[in-house]
């Protein structure tokens, strides 16, 4: 063993800046413990001494060279930020769902005393009403004036379907401008941290951002993202690549929203101040732009393949959902004018003339939307089997149970399960979701006082390694100004 | 055993969206307390409203029957009457007639007074028959005109039933066919009945005592029929009667089972949110003491 004079010095000055490193990571964690994306950094020492390999002609006769400072690092685990980036966007696909169909839900208004259910028991007792005085003008009125009714609260239901739908393509367009910029800041970020690993420099906030930026896209497309050998990230959505490196593809809305228009909604403030012009009928469908070669986001007509998060839950309810509720209502009223047209064209007027139609569509293919009370006249509603006397046959049996009703609470049944069951699995997905992100947070989490902890730590042992100086400080005295002084 | 780390921030995001749940289960049975009903929504129940739809429809009917019936009542109790009138009037005849058989102790003139009262029976019969209920006459069947019977007797109304649906497929007609009381057409085109008085103020005056016994034949035959309609009329009016308490009581089943379908049982609601509000006041506890020490509050 050999000993230099001021090894030791050296070794305590390793130690000082070894925990100024240590205070200066821990006062980091603790100034970030409520950054989004912060993952808490570690600083682990590595003993200074004997090479790891031991030369041939050469040994080390050192006891230990101090310690240094290994590089920071971020406490992740990547497989754990994709667990946790597969399970929020499918969070977020069902709280889309789950919001919009609650809205849809609460604009039916039953069971009150206000919805179409209540309009038709009204249209019903307004015709048994009749059938008790066939001749009653005033019962006539009424009989109109309840299927005006029936044909309000119809077009009141139609009408929060197409809001929902239109206030949900507002929201793709949104949507996917925001997709685009998050990409286009994922390559920036990417490029950012090629240039950093290349110079070999600190890039764990580059990082930190890049994991934030991944969470956001696959929130809002459900898409994948794949880390890369230099530590960048690569996207795709539905398989499709969106950001490659530090090239940023653009999700383009390919079918369902005019897509010119569409680009042209999002002024910073009031993204919906030019509404996107769209055909109701046309699916809504995607196509991503990566360097000038446009790829289709693959879709199955049962709409597998789509995006998922949130881009994916406002397609799916513009192109399924929305449109079998729409369809469902749909049949309900053609059924419910077919019905009542069939008996009361098979009956007679006040006039003692054969029933026209009672109710009419203004637009035969939109019948929940449009429809109305084709009787113009109160002597024109039939309420007699037999021309020119008061029969009431016809007026009982539309004043009877119509078929109609019964399929218009099975359709708000079908409702209530939908809405109960996606509310149940938004629930249990936001369960696993936080459990997923609990763990992560375990891992990359700030706990205040472990940081404590290290601060003393490391205090104290910067207090000791200046002790040690001051103590080599003190031996180099003797040995300096006390020795050699024999005899002066 | 794999150490937990716990770090502050998990502690406060638990602790929030604890307290967020208790505050929803509060505001939930809030909702159901302050709205009086346990559905507010489909996805509430979704059974549960399909029944309270069907229950609500069902209620509605059983309130449209009710009213079907009392209207109907109101037919049967203007047929009734009339048709007690009509018997007093045709047994009046007969009795004048009667007396017009008597022909030793009655004059030329009292046969006169005789037929004359007879044919003033006739008219009154004639007025009878187009006794109204709500301006429709009650034996003109579907007749839209206002009269059964025109002033020569003759019948003008359509024969059919006006039907009043007073229970589920249940229908009870609640006119009567005034042929079928006055009698079919006669040779001259008005009801049999008044044919029968007419001929028999001719025979009474003319004091021809086969044509008075042949119209009390005619007469008795009559009695009969309307006696008939009478306890026809009689039966389907305690029909009816028994439908309107029918459909009243069902009315009142049905309401009672849509409450209990529907309206919050208060007590339970009550006591549900008390148990809410301690649970939340023991979660903000619970927060306030978990979430305020770290280890700075123990150094110096």
């Amino acid at each position: 063993m050999a000993s230099g004079s001021f090894g030791s010095l050296n070794t305590a000055l390793t130690a000082l800046q070894y925990q100024r490193v240590q205070m200066d990571v821990a006062s980091s964690n603790i100034a970030n413990a409520s950054t989004e994306g912060y993952a808490r950094r570690k600083v682990d020492g590595l003993t200074l001494g004997a090479p790891a390999v031991p030369a041939m002609w050469s040994r080390y006769v050192g006891t230990g060279e101090g310690v240094l400072a290994s590089d920071s690092q971020r406490m992740v685990d990547e497989l754990l930020n994709g667990r946790s980036r597969l399970e929020n966007s499918n969070l977020s696909y069902l709280d889309t769902r789950q919001a919009a169909l609650e809205r849809i839900e609460a604009g039916i208004a039953e069971p009150t005393d206000k919805g179409v259910a209540q309009a038709l028991q009204d249209f019903r007792t307004a015709w048994q009403d009749l059938a008790n005085n066939p001749a009653g003008d005033a019962q006539r009125s009424q009989v109109r004036a309840r299927g005006e009714n029936l044909a309000q609260a119809f077009a009141t239901q139609a009408r929060n379907l197409d809001v929902e739908a239109s206030d949900n393509r507002y929201r793709v367009v949104v949507d996917v401008a925001n997709i685009n910029q998050l990409a286009s800041d994922l390559a920036a970020t990417n490029k950012a941290i090629t240039a950093a690993a290349a110079v070999g420099t600190d890039h764990n906030v580059l990082l930190d951002q890049r994991d934030v930026l991944a969470q956001k896209l696959a929130t809002l497309t459900g898409g994948v993202a794949s880390v890369q050998s230099d530590g960048t990230f690569n996207f795709s959505v539905s398989g499709v690549a969106l950001v490659s490196g530090g090239v940023a593809g653009q999700v383009q809305i390919a079918g369902g929203i005019d897509p010119v228009t569409g680009a042209g909604v999002v002024v910073p403030g009031d993204p919906l101040a030019v509404p996107p012009t769209y055909d109701a009928d046309q699916a809504v469908t995607f196509q991503i732009d990566l360097g000038g070669s446009v790829t289709a986001i693959p879709t199955a007509p049962d709409g597998a393949g789509m995006p998922g998060g949130e881009l994916g839950g406002l397609t799916e309810l513009l192109n399924t959902t929305i449109p079998s509720y729409k369809a469902d209502l749909n049949a309900i009223v053609a059924g419910i004018a077919a019905d009542v047209n069939a008996l009361h064209t098979s009956g007679f007027d006040a006039d003692g003339n054969p029933g026209g139609a009672f109710f009419g569509f203004a637009d035969p293919n939109n019948p929940a939307s449009t429809l109305l009370v084709a009787v113009a006249t109160n002597a024109g509603v039939a309420a007699s089997q037999v021309a020119g006397a008061l029969g009431n046959d016809i007026a009982v049996a539309i004043g009877s149970r119509l078929a109609a009703e019964d399929s218009y609470q099975r359709y708000v049944n079908t409702m209530g399960t939908d809405v109960a069951s996606v509310k149940r699995l938004a629930y249990n997905q936001y369960a696993l979701t936080t459990q997923v992100d609990n763990t992560r947070e375990q891992l990359s989490g700030v706990n205040l006082d472990e940081e404590m902890n290290n601060l003393v730590v490391a205090q104290r042992s910067y207090e000791a390694a200046a002790r040690v100086l001051s103590a080599v400080d003190e031996m180099l005295d003797t040995l300096i100004n006390r020795t050699g002084l024999v005899g002066r | 055993m794999a150490v937990t780390r716990v770090t502050q921030r998990m502690m406060f995001e638990g602790s929030m969206h604890n307290l967020q749940q208790q505050l929803a289960r509060l505001a939930k049975t809030q909702e159901s307390l302050s709205s009086g009903r346990t559905m507010n929504r489909p996805s509430d129940d979704p059974t549960g409203v399909s029944s309270s739809l069907r229950i609500r429809s069902a209620l509605s009917d059983q309130q449209q029957y009710a009213r079907n019936a009392d209207d109907g009542v109101g037919w049967m109790a203007t047929i009734d009457t009339s048709l007690q009138s009509v018997l007093d009037q045709v047994r009046t005849a007969r009795d004048r007639t009667l007396q017009g058989l008597n022909t030793g102790s009655v004059s030329q003139a009292g046969r006169d007074a005789l037929a004359a009262e007879v044919e003033q029976i006739r008219t009154g019969l004639i007025s009878m028959a187009n006794a109204k209920y709500l301006e429709r006459p009650v034996f003109g069947g579907l007749t839209g005109g206002g009269q059964a019977f025109d002033d020569n007797g003759v019948y003008v109304g359509v024969t059919g039933e006006v039907n009043r649906v007073v229970a589920d497929g249940v229908t009870i007609a609640v006119n009567a066919d005034g042929e079928a009381v006055f009698g079919g057409p006669a040779g001259s085109g008005q009801a049999q009945l008044f044919q029968d008085l007419e001929d028999l103020a001719i025979a009474i005056r003319a004091n021809d005592e086969t044509a008075m016994a042949a119209g009390m034949t005619a007469l008795n035959a009559r009695l009969d029929a309307i006696t008939t309609v009478l306890s026809d009329v009689g039966t389907r009016y305690n029909r009816l009667n028994v439908a309107t308490e029918m459909a009243k009581d069902s009315e009142l089943s049905l309401s009672e089972g849509l409450a209990n379908l529907e309206n919050t049982d208060l007590a339970r609601a009550t006591v549900d949110l008390q148990m809410h509000e301690v649970a939340y006041q023991a979660a903000l506890a619970a927060t306030a003491r978990v979430t305020q020490p770290s280890l700075m509050d123990f150094l110096r």
